[in-house]
């Protein structure tokens, strides 16, 4: 009978509720912390230099520490915290010699050969000589999943001669290699870190920078120190370095004053309120320019007139008044003015002309409101409104479209599925290498994968001229001009990097990097 | 029989109800502030003195005067228009999302007490694991999975909000399953669904009432909070976690700006909480030992004749 009775109380499947709940909130746990704990590694510092204080900036995490596997253009700022490049970017854009004090060409333009400084040392004091720097570029170009190798196709063998010079052989005449080699293509990877574990390269950097990663927990913060063997390591006046993701807009100003940071970034709408907050605020012009990604495969986009009448439509000086609170400059083109690449007769290619725009639409037979779905991934709230607000006032019904940031590289750059996205542009070492991100046949930000005869054949001669030759100018500017003529990309602004001080030396005024050589911290 | 039965099954009617409910005036305030809002949500974009999405862009941020009552936001639209136009797809959502908790938990509840173990012990499994669940971050999730929309994001927080309905209704009708007059209906050949139709849903009913009003309090905050991180609405809609989040990336210019927003959500959810609370108080929905403790409430007992019943939620 008592058998029986138990046997009627029993569950209808064997777990009971508190094994149930026992069992889901050890499978939440376990869920949890795993989700939480992201990856922190602990590395040996290649030196802790004497004192000096410690710049913390709060700016951004890279999405690697592999320039082999970085995927974010913007990546190159925190990546030169820790490796150097074999030469670097005057505030021209023109080479300049880092870890490579002089390279030459032959005379066919097939061949140069980079020559290293003497005494060039990793963070833990492996040498940099003519093999690593060679192997690493052979890594660059060859490795699986390597994002630098598109940019190293004319590249036929890499070797070393000697101990201090590194020859490319190219495929073709290539000029631009110097300048290439200015970026996370020519940072150099310690061989020693890549053959022992090169998955561990994205949490654990082996390079010769200025800092030496001693810390890193991932999405939160990287803890570097002062690297003695950097060959500019006088010119490093502090002891440690502390790397943040950028602050909350709403925190950012309170963070730097509070001291939480004492370099911060900043939007327009934030400079008068540092400046009341007394703290120094350093405006820096950069690279980096807003843009729409268009897609010229997909409706409406794939009639010319309606990309002409968008580029007509859009008030770029009203999106800087509103949005940006004045800050940076319009721009219709994806270099800034001065940079070599910048081509004068595009300065006011495409100023706001409502009137044009409606025309343009109307002649191509759009008579009622041209339906576009505008992507944001989080940039701008108010760009992205105002922009909507402009396009509808000139016949076009703009939905806007938010999608997590995580996933606008897949549904943008990967999947191609998005019409009209509004980005961002950070500039590259080489001319060259930016047309090929922008308007390459397998270029990110060209999402309609298009090409155009007239601008390959103006890269090719673009590429075959040496960058002191006095025509390289020129090459260069009829190439942008034809670029912005032909593609669809429409150029919106520049973006210069703001910075809130708070007891730091001011920055020198780059446009492609943030370097910290003689920055002080008081 | 029937008729005693009935009689002892039912509540006070709907309007005696609103009478009694009315003589408390903490649900007075409430009631009249949710009409208000209630009106806001109906006729708010109608009334709004610009249109809520027209951008002033000579006018960007600016404080409060004659031609902008609240002053303008990042890109030169009316605040106040923006926040009367903003109510209904605020506060629809919220409703939604309560809407399809009350369609999937109250049906579940009822069902886990009559129709035999296995569906009772699936259902409170599956109601235990979503009890875990954390609304946002669900509603997150469902909204990457589903893309991203108001629909879906309610869909998300609907479900979430099931459970507490599953078991409240289903404490219910525990207490109800062994009452004498539920048993005799049976004895007599009623059937299952004669039972909860005629006994049981008019004692349910207060509860899910109650229930619903501090829900809908609740989902309305989770909508706000969506909103706040550029989910389930798309702009340039208004809503009050949209504009509360817009907001704060002005607080140098506007630090006054996020108390309309946020004053509008407050009023909401507290008036929802102090109705929730009356509705318990005048229809006996909460346990005899909560109501003794509470002032202010001798002067509506709950019918004599209904106390037997009365369940613990």
């Amino acid at each position: 009978m008592a058998k029986q009775t138990r046997s009627s109380q029993q569950p209808a499947l064997p777990l009971n509720r508190r094994g149930f709940l026992s069992l889901g909130l050890g499978a939440s746990l376990i869920f949890a912390l795993e989700a939480c704990g992201g990856t922190s590694t602990t590395g040996a510092a290649g030196s802790g230099g004497a004192g000096g204080g410690t710049i913390t900036w709060a700016w951004q995490l890279p999405t690697t520490w592999d320039p082999v596997t970085s995927s974010a253009g913007s990546d190159v700022q925190m990546l030169a915290l820790v490796y150097d490049p074999l030469t670097a970017l005057d505030a021209q854009g023109n080479a300049v010699p880092w870890l490579a004090e002089s390279w030459r060409y032959d005379k066919s333009g097939r061949r140069v050969t980079f020559t290293l400084r003497p005494g060039l040392t990793f963070s833990d004091g492996t040498p940099i000589d003519a093999t690593a720097v060679a192997k690493s570029i052979e890594r660059g170009r060859t490795a699986d999943g390597s994002l630098i190798a598109p940019q190293m196709t004319t590249i036929a063998k890499v070797t070393a001669s000697g101990k201090r010079d590194v020859v490319l052989d190219l495929a073709e005449v290539d000029y631009q290699y110097p300048l290439l080699f200015a970026g996370k293509t020519g940072m150099v990877v310690n061989p020693a870190a890549f053959e022992k574990d090169a998955a561990a390269l994205a949490t654990q950097p082996a390079g010769s920078g200025p800092f030496a990663v001693t810390k890193y927990i991932q999405n939160d913060h990287a803890s570097m120190t002062k690297n003695d063997s950097f060959f500019l390591a006088e010119e490093i006046k502090v002891s440690a370095f502390e790397l943040y993701p950028q602050a909350d807009p709403a925190t950012a100003v309170a963070a730097v004053q509070s001291g939480q940071y004492n370099l911060g970034r900043l939007s327009g709408a934030q400079v008068q309120q540092a400046k009341d907050a007394g703290l120094e605020v350093q405006v820096i012009d950069s690279m980096y320019v807003a843009v729409l990604d268009v897609h010229s495969g997909m409706a409406p986009f794939d009639d010319p007139a309606v990309v002409e009448a968008l580029k007509f439509a859009i008030d770029r000086e009203k999106i800087k008044e509103v949005a940006n609170f004045g800050v940076g400059d319009v721009n219709y083109q994806p270099f800034p003015p001065g940079y070599v690449g910048y081509a004068e007769s595009l300065a006011d290619a495409y100023a706001y002309d409502p009137e044009r725009a409606r025309r343009l639409l109307s002649d191509a037979g759009y008579t009622a409101p041209v339906p576009v779905v505008l992507t944001d991934s989080g940039l701008s709230s108010a760009v992205i409104e105002l922009i909507q607000a402009q396009l509808d006032g000139v016949g076009f019904d703009v939905t806007i479209e938010t999608i997590p940031r995580t996933q606008a590289t897949q549904l943008v750059y990967i999947e191609h599925s998005r019409a009209l996205t509004y980005d961002g542009f950070a500039g590259r070492e080489s001319p060259v290498q930016a047309f090929q991100v922008l308007f390459g046949a397998e270029g990110l930000m060209n999402p309609g994968r298009e090409t155009d005869p007239d601008l390959e054949a103006q890269l090719t001669k673009v590429k075959q001229t040496p960058t002191d030759d006095p025509d390289y100018p020129a090459l260069l500017q009829k190439a942008t001009e034809i670029a912005v003529r032909a593609f669809p990309n429409t150029f919106l602004y520049l973006v210069p990097n703001i910075i809130a001080r708070q007891g730091v030396s001011e920055l020198p005024a780059l446009p492609s990097l943030r370097r910290f050589e003689g920055v002080k911290v008081s | 029989m029937r008729t005693s039965t009935r009689a002892q099954g039912r509540r006070p009617a709907l309007p005696a109800a609103l009478t009694a409910l009315w003589r408390i005036p903490s649900a007075r305030v409430a009631l009249l502030v949710l009409a208000g809002i209630a009106f806001l949500a109906v006729f708010g974009e109608a009334l709004a003195p610009h249109d809520p999405i027209k951008q002033y862009t000579d006018e960007v941020l600016q404080g409060p005067s004659a031609a902008h009552l609240l002053g303008t936001d990042y890109v030169g639209r009316d605040v106040l228009s923006r926040l009367m136009a903003g109510t209904r797809l605020s506060v629809l959502g919220a409703v939604e999302a309560v809407l399809i908790g009350a369609a999937l938990g109250v049906p579940t509840g009822l069902a886990s007490v009559w129709l035999g173990p296995r569906l009772e012990w699936i259902s409170l499994r599956i109601s235990d694991t979503l009890v875990i669940l954390p609304f946002t971050v669900f509603a997150i999730a469902v909204a990457g999975t589903l893309g991203n929309g108001l629909q879906q994001a309610m869909i998300a927080v609907g479900v979430l909000i099931s459970p507490t309905f599953y078991r409240i209704t289903r404490s219910v009708a525990l207490g109800l399953r062994k009452a004498q007059y539920v048993e005799a209906a049976e004895l007599m050949g009623a059937t299952e669904w004669w039972t909860l139709r005629t006994h049981i849903w008019s004692k349910v009913l207060p509860n899910v009432a109650v229930t619903s009003a501090q829900a809908t309090g609740s989902a309305l905050l989770v909508v706000a909070s969506l909103s706040f991180l550029g989910l389930g609405v798309t702009p340039p809609a208004p809503t009050w976690g949209g504009m509360l989040s817009a907001d704060l990336g002005y607080l140098a210019q506007q630090p006054w700006a996020p108390i309309f927003p946020v004053a509008l959500m407050m009023a909401t959810v507290g008036s929802l909480n102090l109705l929730a609370d009356a509705i318990r108080d005048v229809t006996g929905a909460a346990p005899r030992r909560r109501r003794r403790r509470r002032r202010g409430i001798s002067h509506v007992p709950a019918p004599r004749k209904e106390q037997h019943d009365v369940v613990p939620v």
